[in-house]
């Protein structure tokens, strides 16, 4: 029953997070895998019920709507409380708005009689996303936090699971609600749940960070809600879906809401760390690394794209559309630009993500079926290679004790496994023919009716492929030290085999999930579905084809090809050349200097940080996405 | 698909090694005239590629071999798409594979000549790969379809609206035939002084590879070139001839310079011409008949 699923996506992660805080620590572990394995098994029966709408009525509304009433209250308070604790006073100013809204919302807009859940395709795989790479991340985690506590005399282990479990709950109920008004509710928790993650270091840094996520997602809050007040009191619309029947595909409606709307895609934006908002995304690093990987890829910044998405169907084709969508690409290219400049692995992997949901707005804003399919689509990949990525790089830095670029050559040979699977989510990032890049190319073809997106597109596409391609040919570098021995616990390495495995498999049935989830949300949306025909391993669209299953073919052949051959020529191991001055008793990559003494010789990646670097390019961005924000509300406004 | 088609696909396997082969003997040839020498006989590089498969497989690092195979496939891959008339975006990212897999051969050699011949290949993707993608946009913008049929079956060539790309294109082909004055990544014949760029730790069949690969790319590359006037293909051979002997006589009158000049010249002369070729397409809305 799809009314008993929705209710136990929701108090099922709940139920654990009381558990972990119940349960000591020796437990975590099997917590962690049971709670894996119920959010498979969850979130697969979600999609076997199928779609539908439940409807919340009476007499079980009203114990609902006080719960949720009183909730809210609780977020305001916890919000203006620790504001105020650590006296930072503009979240405090911030706190006392989102406070003055709730008042105004309880005393003049009418309450509703019910409320409603609606499950459709984009939720069910959110739903997938949350719950399967969400618990892997936890899973992760129990591998992971003992370590990272042990180096930093901490002890908050409890504060964080209860965190990391209630996060999965919140954002569950965020991708299922569809009464506005209890959107908002889970909006809140998502955002109070990073704030305690970010800050869960409890030092100056953390905390800064922290309350920096808080404040600048409180301001998106406060677009949202003002937003949901115009909606609710100006044209009595109280759910999402509401919008788009209301907008339609009618010009002069979408017109009509476009303040609003306009309203919820900034809260959007700053849920997805869009510039001018990116900073607290680049901030929430000083997290543990499971931390990052929830916020990055399941979680959190999802959230925004999901509403930008669904809002598709009341500013496709419109003058909103398209200032969202010159918006989006602009994040794409000045972060994929920004990414180029970092060492640190971290730093790279969150402008990389910010981008990428830049590009998932820019495709949303064109509002073509096309385009639309592609933003789903770069969703569910993104989530997948994204949370890989991130957690490889959390475990590297176990292995190495390092998380810059720089010292990452020579992985392969200390850790295999672990350098295998992040190169397989590089390159899931940026070749073919794995879904991210597949979605690249749908939004460049959805794209190219309009120039200034897809010049925008282009550039940031050659930055993306020139920043990971050195991450990727420096951690596949050979080295002749191997002082660093990896750990292997199950814990670890089991959440990154099966993201690994997740990435190719998703990859290969591209079709079936286009076919199944993806076509008829877009319907659903526009009430017209992407001219894209063709069959498994094809996508044939009326502008393009792309023949992923002869990429498949290929790679494989590629790989048969030099098994086949290896004997053919047996390789003998030499050192390398160093213009005849290697010194093989100390290191090979020694070379003797004019005082005949050696020195290592040592080769760094270019980075060009006096070009794209973050002094240089951030003001600019700053200046311009504002620019672009303002151009969009007044334009709507007027 | 039938007979024809395969027929084609195994002419294509043959057939472009063996032009590419001769292309590299006549630049060889040419270079050698330039500069004053006899010069190698027109077949030299089939004679190194045979001599290359009879060496040891001596390597560094027990899996670079794998990378240069990949670089080989997908190179083959990226013509035999070009020949069937595929997406050009799509032909275009599967030669990023290949590109990349060549980059990350050289880097996972560790080896610090190596390394820096690939940091500079990657700083050439940079340059090259948006002009590329500019390259497909102006298809689309013209024929209404990024599949190459639409070119190849119009009756006017595509050179007549674009002709600022097919200015941008040269310099591509020079920076992807790594010939002077962007030969920085694998410095080729005389001039040895960064050893071989991302190639040095590679020798025997490995490098027998590497060089097939190649000759297969050159093909490709002038392909490229031969789209500009597909609807008359004597022209459009011509034309990739012209360019090719373009990129020789470039290759020999100029000095290489520096990564950060090439970045430079692609980033603002490069993509500004390419960017108001487009934008002409863009306002005047011609169609390629």
């Amino acid at each position: 029953m799809i009314e008993n699923t929705v209710m136990l996506l929701i108090i099922v992660p709940i139920l654990f997070s009381l558990l972990f805080v119940a349960l000591p620590k020796s437990l975590y572990k099997y917590l962690a895998w049971a709670f894996f394995i119920i959010g498979v098994a969850l979130s697969v029966n979600l999609v076997l019920d199928g779609t539908g709408v439940v409807q919340i009525g009476e007499p079980n509304f009203a114990m609902f709507e006080n719960i949720v009433l009183i909730l809210e209250v609780l977020v305001i308070l916890f919000i203006l409380a620790v504001s105020a604790k650590y006296k930072n006073w503009p979240t405090l100013g911030l706190g006392i708005v989102s406070a003055a809204l709730f008042a105004y919302t309880f005393t003049n807009v009418p309450g509703a009689e019910g409320a409603s859940f609606n499950i459709d395709q984009f939720s069910q795989i959110m739903i997938l996303i949350v719950n399967i790479v969400g618990t892997a991340i936890i899973l992760f985690a129990t591998g992971y936090m003992d370590e990272y506590e042990e180096h930093r005399h901490l002890h908050r282990q409890k504060t964080f699971y209860f965190t990391m479990s209630f996060f999965l709950a919140a954002m569950n109920g965020l991708v299922m609600a569809d009464t506005l008004g209890w959107l908002f509710l889970f909006w809140e928790l998502t955002t109070l749940c990073s704030f305690v993650l970010i800050s869960y270091n409890m030092d100056e840094e953390g905390i800064n960070n922290g309350f920096r996520a808080l404040a600048l997602n409180l301001v998106g809050g406060i677009a949202l809600s003002i937003g949901i007040i115009l909606l609710a009191t100006k044209y009595e619309i109280i759910t999402l879906s509401g919008i788009g029947t209301y907008a339609g595909t009618d010009a002069a409606a979408m017109a009509a809401v476009a303040l609003p709307v306009a309203l919820l895609c900034i809260g959007g934006f700053a849920k997805s760390a869009q510039m001018p908002f990116q900073s607290w995304l680049l901030g929430a690093m000083v997290a543990p690394t499971p931390v990052s990987a929830l916020l990055h890829s399941s979680t959190m910044v999802n959230a925004g794209v999901f509403l930008v998405v669904k809002l598709v169907p009341a500013f496709a084709g419109s003058s909103l559309g398209t200032a969202i969508a010159v918006y989006g690409s602009f994040t794409f290219v000045m972060c994929s630009a920004l990414a180029l400049s970092q060492r640190n692995a971290k730093r790279v992997l969150a402008y990389s993500t910010i981008a990428n949901l830049g590009l998932i707005i820019a495709s949303a804003g064109i509002g073509t079926p096309l385009a639309v399919a592609a933003a789903i689509m770069l969703i569910l990949f993104h989530a997948i290679s994204k949370a890989l990525l991130f957690l490889c790089t959390g475990e590297i830095e176990h292995t190495i004790g390092s998380r810059d670029i720089e010292d990452m050559s020579g992985l392969i040979n200390k850790a295999p496994l672990l350098t295998t699977l992040a190169a397989l989510g590089m390159v899931s990032m940026l070749l073919p023919p794995f879904g991210v890049l597949l979605t690249k190319w749908v939004s460049m073809e959805a794209a190219s009716s309009n120039p200034v997106v897809i010049v925008f597109l282009i550039l940031g596409s050659a930055l993306t492929t020139v920043y990971y391609a050195k991450w990727l040919g420096t951690i596949l570098s050979s080295s002749m030290d191997k002082n660093a021995v990896p750990h292997k616990k199950p814990e670890t390495y089991f959440p990154l085999s099966f993201l690994g495995l997740a990435i190719v498999v998703t990859s290969i049935f591209v079709f079936s999930i286009y076919n199944y989830f993806i076509k008829p949300q877009v319907e659903i949306l526009l009430k017209t579905a992407p001219v894209i025909s063709g069959q498994a391993g094809q996508f044939t669209s009326e502008i393009g084809a792309f023949a992923y299953a002869a990429i498949f073919v290929v790679l494989a052949l590629a790989v048969l090809i030099y098994l086949a051959t290896k004997n053919m020529f047996t390789p003998r191991t030499s050192s390398y050349y160093m213009c005849g001055e290697n010194n093989l008793e100390k290191d090979r990559l020694m070379f003797r200097n004019g005082l005949c003494s050696y020195e290592k010789s040592s080769v760094s990646n270019i980075y060009l940080q006096n070009t794209f670097g973050e002094s240089k390019l951030t003001t600019l961005g700053y200046a311009i996405s504002i620019i672009l924000i303002v151009i969009a509300l007044a334009g709507v406004g007027l | 698909m039938n007979t024809n088609d395969i027929l084609l696909a195994v002419l294509v396997l043959i057939g472009a090694p063996i032009i590419g082969c001769i292309a590299s003997g006549i630049d060889r040839k040419i270079t050698a005239r330039l500069q004053g020498r006899v010069g190698p006989p027109l077949l030299q590089p089939y004679y190194d590629v045979k001599k290359l498969l009879s060496k040891d497989n001596m390597v560094v690092n027990p899996s670079q071999n794998f990378y240069v195979v990949v670089y080989l496939v997908f190179i083959v891959l990226s013509l035999l798409m070009l020949v069937f008339k595929q997406d050009f975006l799509m032909i275009i990212f599967v030669y990023t594979v290949a590109s990349i897999a060549l980059i990350v051969g050289g880097m996972s050699t560790g080896s610090p000549y190596a390394r820096i011949g690939s940091s500079r290949e990657i700083m050439a993707i940079l340059s090259y790969e948006p002009v590329l993608i500019l390259y497909a946009l102006a298809i689309y913008l013209l024929t209404g379809t990024f599949k190459l049929s639409a070119v190849v079956d119009a009756s006017s060539p595509l050179l007549v609206y674009t002709p600022l790309i097919f200015i941008a294109m040269i310099v591509v082909l020079n920076i992807k035939l790594k010939k002077s004055p962007f030969d920085y990544s694998t410095s080729h014949h005389g001039h040895q002084e960064l050893v071989k760029g991302m190639t040095t730790e590679y020798g025997g069949p490995g490098f027998a590879t590497i060089e097939i690969a190649h000759f297969y790319e050159y093909v490709f590359l002038t392909g490229l070139i031969f789209l500009f006037w597909a609807s008359n293909p004597i022209i459009g051979v011509l034309l990739g001839i012209i360019a090719y002997l373009l990129i020789i006589v470039i290759d020999n009158i100029t000095a290489r310079v520096y990564w950060q000049w090439m970045l430079k010249l692609s980033w603002s002369v490069l993509l500004i011409i390419s960017i108001v070729n487009i934008a002409f397409l863009y306002v005047s809305g011609v169609q390629l008949a």
